[in-house]
């Protein structure tokens, strides 16, 4: 392993110099450096502040699961869903955190797959936050069910006491394969890419139990020519595999509304509109966890400022997508002449739930736009308020397109009006607290960089070539 | 003379603590294991009809017998349901029924469709009789009250009791004794009457009802002389003009006029009744008129009066275009009058002072009608001593010793100027008989559990005065005794009901001796051919009301100077239907409020006295005040308050409110508002905002609409309920068909055909009244459970049938639609398609099925079902409390239909389980089934015969030809989900003079902004046509 030291340089890494390639590592860093912060985060004496984080984050967590086993004991009816609201804070949270749950994939896989290399020093973080997203998001419609113990009867069981298949013709059995697929996936694509790293741990750690567990999880890998030639391969072959599911997911979810022929919802719009929906959510809830994180964690030389910049133009980019299909989907509710599907957008934009639309519409719209400004996309704190806005707009989005559809559809006669209660919001937030725990617990235990990754893209030791980027 | 004494033991004989303490406990199941303080909540859920049904856990035949039956008894196959004939007063109206009766145990009760005037229609408060009976609050045993503690009682420690009591009366002629009892038509509660006059001569009988029904009959003395009551037959009818009369509602012949008013109402056939209405508070005529004149209840009077004056003049000219809507209403009116006599008929209602009444029989007697489409029958009832004033002065002279209160509940409805309480302290034995102790029964010192008429002998006279029979369908459950058999042990007979009862029949027809007769009597549930005889009697100089102007104006509101009409038309009647969860849930026809009253107001009062909806307002009328929210609805007659009388109990029960345990009353009781003089409307209201809010429990607009909403609600209204005038039906026929114009529905893959039965529906608008009658026979029928007044603040009430209303026009003075919607049991359902486990699905006869146990409650079909007629269960609405007497409330489910559990959907199945016994009865012999051989539940009790139900495939069917008729449509057809059930649209019928001004209104697209102005927010407006 090089030991040569690089001269640190504080280097602008935003600069916008076709002949020049930004460095993706800054700072004084060798492979040993890189190995020794990352590992390093993990062998420490574990901060207070981690301490406190996860008390605040395990007691919601505890408050999600004491909700579900309330909804559990007495029903559905503990949350706010009535006639004609049958899905209310469930599916939008739900859909909330499935589009959350997009960056991780769509980073590791399609990134990859272009040769992206900016990628891998957020990768692992971001798969991180997906395989959490998707766990939040898998509980709702799991639990949103009237008879939560036989919700196993979504599931193709070949079985002689059901002696029947479930529905092939419905969306929810369609989501309910496109999403345990994506998960499966996910979770295999983030495993897979860890085990190097678990190895390094696995080779650091002095405590026996963790080398233990390490060790079983690095399934035993001696970091040989032919297992790195394997696991390149195999690599390769998930990110292929998973690609096409970062557009399957959400478009699935989607049809959901598409194929359902409440106006507001049936919408051919919906696949392309949510996938670009879940990409920008998902950014943005990289860019507002890894903000603090690279700031708290002194990670700010593997996540530069062109890290973030790039995020945050892909933000800018899947966020007009959004704010047009917003357009568009008013432009065919108008020019398709259904007078239905015209009530139910002019409802959204100035009826009892107006104020959640333009709440969407500020959130969604207009602040991403500033992200044309080069000074916010480089300024960590700016972009995260922008992104807390996204977060709120998105998930604002989902509840418009459920619940002010749902509440006036045809017959004026069962309208209604959707308040949450105590329950769903306790929940919601349950979900946050699960999130956090979990994410708490991967920055405590797990290599939060893809430390073989990173050192992948650092210059090769000895070469002065301090902005310059090798490949093997 | 008197009974013997049986007794069961010496213990009994002695009536030792002990004894009755251990009999207390063996026989009324659960009597004192009742438990306190159970959430009213959990109550509900019990009411309500989901109860587990254990397989045949109820099930009982009519004698409770120890022995099983080791051989089947003669002609009962069980589980099969077996139909028996009755009669029996429903809240003052005696019905002919049919109950239906399962293993031994009444389970519905519907019209009997041997009685033809009324053809098998029943009311709302019919099929929540049948929860009544079961209804676990009901007296179990007599009570007496002793040194503050209730013992419980035999009917043996009753008889004793009077017979001793009696004792002491024959020296003072009875003197001690008054009885006071609920006006009832029955004869042989009139000839033990008699016979109690005859043996205690002075003995006094008073009668008291919280719904006075005798301005009528004084109207008829006024006008004839003598105490007559009117008799319409719409039948011959074309002019109809009610007069704050509800002839659809809760008038006693109300089932027989609507039934032939929608036969009058048949355009194809060239039959077209029209219908005016000048009334203070919507009632359902008011629903149906062709046009309905909002007016107050003292500005009517000089109303029809002036119709008399112009009726006398040589003719009427069509009003001018600035006239007032009053003006042209009544301009339109006489001219139709003037222009058919003798086939009009003019209704006054009960509120009305007597002098209208009469003055209504001078101008039907003036337009020919009388004995033609008004006829008259004699009254006989009037050997009472005077009403519940006439009672408190005799109990305050202080000779009143024994006081015995047959049914009623004056305690909590005698008008507030009356101190019934106060007035019966002083008399030493209080009795009270009642189905359940109530806040008279708190009163007296004795407590008598009555039988329910399900469970007793009993008679009755029918509107049209027929002799109508009513048998026991089970022993009692409790230990009860009917009125009869309480007056005869009173009189020291045998107690026994049917021997009572017979003896009055024989009394009544001689043939009756044979039992073969008799059986035939008890057999159809009525004697026929034993309808009272009319008279047409001669009109006589009175001095009617004069006619005045001050209806022609548009009236003003000026607080103070309100007019409070109180309105007994909801659904707890006076009261006595508080504790029937059935009905509390019920939504009104027009407010479609439930569990509880409200200050209803039109959108202009309201808007001049700045209350909003859900407002809490004290109602001050001299010196009584109370507190009540507010509830707009258009068309209450601007400058009128209405509010509904029979809430507030504070001594209902479980459901109704007991105020004792903890259980708060169900809306509120406006009593202290009512005073013997003005028991119908009373001026001088104020309304004073107290600046807080209380929920209501509406089943449709659960809240204030905004201008998009309204707008979205214009737009469509048209389009989902059709309707046209009579002159555009007969250019257009088939307008139905052309308002809503789509691309052709086509299919992209062979669609499943038909060939056997095709199960379908049709509703006709042009019929349906709105009374609701249909949503209890469903949830009677179908096992559907009550949710309570937070769910359904919720939106979550279960009602497998609701019925919209929408109105359009002007909101002081609108006109309203009504429409039953149930599953339309699309062929393409787009339930069907979304559900993940296949749990909806469709039967090849076209029935879009629910397989319950598969149901895992995605929710998903309710999102896509346009017409939202998917409920679901929220949360566990069976409601199985422990430690109660389950049995008891299990008893009222039908047993042919599942038992929904928490967290699986449900909806209209088209009565599948009468499907399956129809097509099982034609199997079994052989047979296709008939043409309109199944009913549908809601079908059998409509009484407007709105709705039919049948196989579309026979040619034969009603409901084929009703989807062959020109008015049929399919509500949102352009979704091509090919409804099954189609609607058949409405005609009116307006006056020529009136039609271009009913157009403008409904043209008027500036409308909705002038609409929410004023607060409109319920209106919906047709679209042109």
């Amino acid at each position: 392993m090089a030991t040569g030291q690089v001269a640190a340089v504080t280097v602008d890494t935003t600069f916008e110099d076709p002949t020049r390639r930004a460095p993706l590592v800054t700072g004084a860093h060798d492979y040993m450096s890189v190995t020794d912060t990352v590992v390093g985060l993990v062998e420490h004496q574990t901060p207070r502040a981690w301490y406190i984080a996860f008390t605040i984050s395990s007691s919601f967590t505890f408050l999600l699961f004491a909700m579900i086993a309330y909804l559990i004991y007495r029903g559905v009816g503990v949350w706010g869903n009535n006639s004609p609201v049958f899905w209310a804070w469930d599916i939008v949270n739900f859909v909330f955190w499935v589009g959350i749950g997009h960056a991780g994939t769509l980073i590791s896989a399609i990134l990859f797959l272009f040769r992206q290399n900016w990628r891998t020093s957020i990768n692992r973080f971001a798969e991180a936050m997906t395989i959490f997203a998707v766990c939040c998001a898998g509980i709702f419609p799991a639990v949103h069910v009237g008879r939560v113990w036989f919700a196993y009867w979504l599931l193709p069981l070949p079985s002689t006491r059901l002696d029947m298949w479930p529905n092939f013709r419905s969306p929810l059995l369609w989501d309910v394969f496109a999403v345990s697929t994506y998960a499966t996936v996910s979770l295999l694509f983030w495993y897979m890419g860890m085990i190097p790293d678990l190895a390094t741990f696995r080779d650091r750690t002095k405590s026996r139990t963790k080398q233990m567990i390490y060790g079983f999880l690095a399934l035993g890998w001696t970091g040989s020519a032919r297992q790195w030639h394997r696991y390149e391969k195999a690599y390769v072959l998930l990110a292929a595999l998973a690609t096409p599911l970062v557009l399957s997911v959400h478009t699935v979810v989607s049809f959901d509304f598409a194929t359902a022929q409440l106006p507001g919802w049936h919408a051919t719009i919906f696949p392309p509109y949510f996938v670009a929906g879940a990409v920008f959510s998902g950014f943005a809830m990289v860019i507002t966890l890894m903000v603090p994180a690279r700031e708290w964690f002194g990670l700010k030389d593997f996540v530069t400022l062109r890290h973030l910049e790039n995020m945050c133009k892909v933000i800018l980019a899947t966020g007009s997508m959004v704010g047009f299909a917003y357009g568009i989907e008013f432009f065919i509710a108008w020019y398709g002449g259904n007078p239905y599907e015209g009530f139910t957008f002019l409802n959204r934009a100035f009826g009892p739930y107006a104020w959640a639309y333009w709440t969407m519409v500020t959130c969604n719209v207009i602040a991403p736009q500033f992200f044309w400004s080069k000074k916010i996309r480089t300024s960590p704190w700016l972009m995260v308020v922008v992104c807390i806005f996204v977060n709120i707009g998105m998930w604002f989005e989902r509840f418009v397109i459920i619940v002010t559809s749902l509440s006036r559809d045809f017959l004026p006669s069962s309208w209604g009006y959707y308040s949450p209660t105590w329950v769903d919001i306790c929940m919601f937030a349950g979900s946050f607290g699960l999130f956090f725990t979990l994410f708490l617990l991967f920055c405590r235990y797990l290599p939060m960089v893809a430390i073989s990754e990173v050192k992948a893209v650092m210059p090769v030791p000895g070469n002065d070539h301090a902005n310059g980027v090798h490949q093997h | 003379m008197s009974s013997k004494t049986w007794y069961r033991s010496l213990a009994e004989l002695e009536n030792s603590t002990e004894f009755l303490e251990l009999m207390h406990r063996e026989f009324p199941k659960a009597a004192s294991e009742f438990p306190k303080g159970v959430s009213r909540r959990r109550w509900l859920q019990l009411m309500g009809a989901s109860l587990i049904l254990g397989g045949a856990a109820g099930c009982r035949f009519e004698q409770d017998t120890l022995a099983p039956a080791a051989t089947r008894p003669a002609n009962r196959i069980p589980g099969k349901p077996k139909f028996y004939n009755t009669s029996f007063e429903i809240a003052g109206v005696a019905q002919a029924l049919r109950a239906t009766s399962y293993d031994g145990r009444p389970i519905k009760l519907d019209g009997n469709p041997d009685y033809a005037a009324v053809g098998g229609a029943s009311t709302s408060y019919a099929q929540g009789t049948t929860l009544e009976l079961y209804d676990p609050d009901r007296g179990r045993t007599p009570t007496q009250l002793q040194d503050r503690s209730a013992i419980a009682r035999t009917w043996v420690d009753v008889d004793t009791f009077l017979a001793e009591s009696a004792k002491g009366w024959s020296g003072s002629q009875g003197a001690e004794l008054s009885v006071l009892a609920e006006p009832t038509s029955s004869p042989t509660i009139a000839r033990l009457r008699t016979e109690l006059q005859k043996r205690f001569p002075k003995a006094t009988w008073f009668e008291h009802t919280a719904v006075d029904q005798s301005n009528s009959l004084r109207g008829a003395e006024l006008a004839f002389g003598e105490v007559l009551r009117p008799q319409f037959d719409l039948s011959a009818a074309k002019v109809v003009v009610t007069i704050d009369c509800d002839l659809f509602g809760n008038h006693p012949d109300a089932l027989q006029l609507i039934r032939q008013y929608s036969a009058g109402r048949a355009p194809a056939e060239g039959k077209m009744i029209r219908l005016y209405s000048v009334e203070c508070e919507f009632t359902q005529a008011g629903m149906m008129a062709d046009h309905r004149l909002g007016l107050r209840p003292s500005e009517i009077a000089g109303f029809l009066a002036s119709v008399e004056a112009a009726l006398s003049e040589d003719s009427i000219h069509e009003p001018a275009k600035s006239a007032t809507y009053p003006q042209k209403v009544f301009a339109a009116l006489v001219d139709d009058l003037r222009k058919h006599p003798g086939q009009s008929v003019i209704a006054v209602g009960p509120a009305q002072p007597a002098a209208v009444h009469a003055l209504a029989h001078r101008i039907n007697s003036q337009l020919q009608n009388i004995g033609k489409t008004v006829t008259f029958v004699r009254e006989t009832n009037t050997t009472v001593n005077g009403s519940l004033a006439d009672f408190v002065s005799h109990a305050q002279a202080g000779t009143c010793q024994e006081l015995l209160i047959l049914g009623g509940n004056p305690a909590y409805n005698a008008p507030a100027d009356i101190d019934f309480a106060a007035s019966i302290k002083s008399i030493p034995n209080r009795m009270h008989l009642s189905l359940a102790p109530n806040e008279t029964s708190d009163l007296c010192n004795w407590f008598l559990s009555q039988s329910h008429p399900l469970e007793c002998w009993s008679d009755c006279r029918l509107s049209d005065g027929t002799y109508g029979l009513g048998q026991p369908l089970i022993a009692p459950l409790f230990e009860s005794r009917s009125t009869i058999e309480v007056l005869s042990s009173l009189l020291g007979l045998k107690v026994d009901g049917l021997n009572q009862v017979r003896r009055t029949a024989i009394e009544i027809d001689s043939g009756l001796k044979a039992d073969k007769e008799w059986k035939r009597v008890v057999h159809s549930g009525f004697l026929a051919d034993s309808a009272a005889s009319t008279v047409s009697p001669k009109i006589k100089a009175f001095d009617g009301p004069q006619a005045n102007d001050t209806w022609k104006a548009v009236a003003e509101v000026k607080n103070g100077d309100l007019e409070l009409v109180f309105s007994n038309n909801s659904s707890v009647f006076d009261g006595r239907f508080a504790n029937n969860a059935w009905l509390q849930e019920l939504p009104h026809p027009l407010t479609k409020l439930t569990w509880g009253n409200a200050a209803v107001m039109s959108p202009k009062t309201a808007a001049a006295l700045g209350v909003k909806d859900e407002d809490l307002v004290q109602l001050q009328v001299g010196k009584g005040k109370v507190e009540i929210p507010a509830y707009i609805l258009p068309g209450q007659a601007t400058g009128t308050v209405s509010v509904a009388i029979g809430y507030g109990r504070k001594k209902a029960g479980l459901v109704g409110g007991d105020t004792a345990n903890d259980i708060a009353p169900v809306g509120v009781n406006v009593s202290p508002l009512r005073t013997s003089q003005t028991l119908h409307s009373v001026k001088g209201l104020k309304v004073t905002q107290t600046g807080r809010t209380q929920k209501l429990s509406a089943t449709q607009d659960h809240y204030a609409i905004d201008k998009i909403g309204l707008e979205g609600i214009h737009e469509r209204i048209g389009d989902l309920v059709r309707e046209a005038n009579l002159d555009e039906f007969l250019h257009h026929p088939d307008f139905a068909q052309h308002k809503v114009h789509h691309p052709p529905l086509e299919s992209p893959w062979k669609e499943h055909s038909y060939d056997g039965h095709a199960w379908g529906m049709a509703i006709d608008l042009n019929k349906c009244i709105g009374c609701n009658a249909c949503m209890i026979a469903c949830q009677s029928e179908n096992n559907v459970p009550v949710v309570g007044a937070e769910q359904v603040q919720q939106n979550r009430e279960m009602h497998w049938l609701r019925v919209d209303r929408y109105f359009s026009g002007d909101p002081e003075q609108p006109t309203v639609i009504t429409q039953p919607v149930t599953c339309h049991h699309c062929e393409n359902a787009p339930c069907e398609q979304v559900c993940p486990v296949a749990a909806t699905v469709h039967s090849d006869e076209g029935l879009n099925d629910m397989a319950y146990n598969r149901c895992i409650g995605t929710r998903y079909c309710g999102n896509n079902c346009p017409y939202k007629v998917r409920r679901f269960n929220f949360l566990d609405y069976r409601g199985e409390l422990p430690g109660t007497n389950q049995d008891l409330t299990h008893l009222v489910l039908n047993p042919e239909v599942t038992v929904r559990s928490r967290g699986v959907m449900e909806k209209c199945t088209y009565c599948v389980q009468r499907i399956q016994n129809t097509r099982i009865t034609a199997s079994n012999k052989g047979r296709a089934i008939g043409a309109n051989e199944i009913q549908s539940a809601c079908q059998q009790v409509c009484p407007a015969q709105a709705i039919v139900f049948g196989d579309l495939n026979n040619p034969e069917s009603a409901v084929a030809k009703a989807h062959a008729d020109s008015r049929a449509y399919a509500m949102l057809e352009e979704l091509n989900v090919k409804p099954r059930t189609k609607y058949l649209a409405r005609i009116r019928n307006p006056h020529p003079w009136l039609a271009s001004d009913q157009d403008e209104h409904d043209h008027g697209h500036s409308t909705p902004a002038h609409a929410m102005k004023t607060q409109d927010h319920r209106c919906g407006q047709e679209a042109h046509v």
